[in-house]
């Protein structure tokens, strides 16, 4: 009898371990696995350096989404964003790949327009701003000069 | 008669539409005769000579004014804040914004001394075009340019421009945001109305010097 007890016990504990577990790498993995909420956006980078798949989007510093995938199309990397469902992106937003302090992670920077159109879902930002290489910056600039 | 009254549709239908991928090229053409003209200006030895500052900066704007579309890259500067501005205000704003862009680019660009500019491609989409030049330094370093414009009848204008990818409408309207957020939209046009004044007075000493 008393033994039936410890058992339940154990396996409780063993159940909450596994769910605890789980929760863990949902959390970290950012998966969200209870369908994508929000709305596609698109977005035509000529180069990504760095950015990757779940990396934020902000306006003003604050998230509003994440990217969703990345992928080549016509040589040019073709971003999928996941924008929280709300918040309207107008038509002449511009959409900035920013680096988190000088050597930090890469994230979406977006800069509200002002124009009446607002970006329906699937749409395109079609104002963007590659991030700028340093490396290739301070090369062309010290060695540059012949 | 079938075929005729095919092209003619086809033919409605492309000036209805304005311009399209089928005049791809328009966009670069229109530009490199701009900047041609910017060019031969700045070669000009009778502009060049001591005193006529003024007339070749005005020269410049001229062409400038042709090929830019000053009142729209406003507008997206100014971003949602445009939307609160009333006509007499946008209007005043624009010829401030014309007038910051001068001082600080047209002034610049009388520093050319034989730079060459290449244009290296161009995309078209319904409603703008990404014309991409490369500015050979005289050492060699090539700058990446990138002129977006829209087309405005059969014109295209120039709305913004990217060096080595850094736009200029997002650089103005990260500064006006801060502006109009921290303070208001009536200190940033005392700030431009000054800054154009002060501009104004450096000038008259340098010409009378």
């Amino acid at each position: 009898m008393d033994r039936t007890r410890v058992n339940i016990a154990v396996g409780i504990f063993v159940i909450l371990g596994v769910v605890a577990l789980g929760y863990l790498s949902v959390q970290l993995g950012q998966v969200s696995f209870l369908g994508s909420r929000g709305y596609a956006v698109t977005v035509d980078f000529p180069s990504v350096g760095g950015l990757k798949a779940g990396s934020a989007v902000e306006i003003a510093g604050v998230e509003i989404g994440r990217v969703e995938s990345i992928g080549l199309a016509d040589y040019q990397a073709r971003v999928t964003l996941r924008v929280r469902s709300g918040i309207k992106l107008q038509e002449d937003a511009i959409a900035s790949i920013k680096t988190k302090g000088l050597i930090g992670e890469k994230y979406i920077r977006i800069s509200p327009g002002g124009s009446d159109k607002i970006i329906q879902p699937n749409g395109r930002i079609r104002e963007v701003e590659a991030p700028v290489d340093f490396e290739e910056l301070l090369s062309k600039y010290i060695f540059g000069k012949v | 008669m079938f075929a005729h009254a095919l092209a003619l549709v086809t033919a409605l239908l492309l000036v209805g539409h304005g311009p399209d991928r089928a005049w791809a090229g328009a966009p670069t053409d229109q530009l490199k005769a701009q900047i041609d003209r910017t060019v031969k200006i700045l070669e000009d030895p009778e502009l060049k000579k001591p005193g006529r500052q003024r007339d070749r900066r005005t020269a410049v704007r001229q062409v400038a004014n042709e090929i830019f579309d000053f009142s729209e890259t406003a507008k997206r500067s100014l971003a949602r804040h445009w939307a609160a501005r009333s006509q007499a205000e946008r209007e005043e704003f624009v010829q401030l914004f014309g007038d910051l862009l001068e001082r600080s680019y047209i002034s610049k660009i009388e520093l050319y001394g034989g730079e060459k500019i290449k244009f290296v491609g161009e995309t078209t989409e319904p409603d703008g075009a990404i014309v991409r030049t490369r500015l050979v330094t005289r050492q060699d370093t090539e700058i990446p340019i990138d002129y977006r414009m829209h087309a405005r009848g059969d014109k295209w204008l120039v709305y913004d421009v990217l060096i080595e990818g850094v736009s200029l409408i997002s650089n103005y309207r990260t500064q006006f945001n801060k502006i109009i957020t921290t303070s208001s939209y009536q200190e940033l046009v005392k700030k431009m109305k000054s800054k154009q004044e002060e501009f104004i007075q450096e000038e008259k000493r340098t010409s009378q010097r």
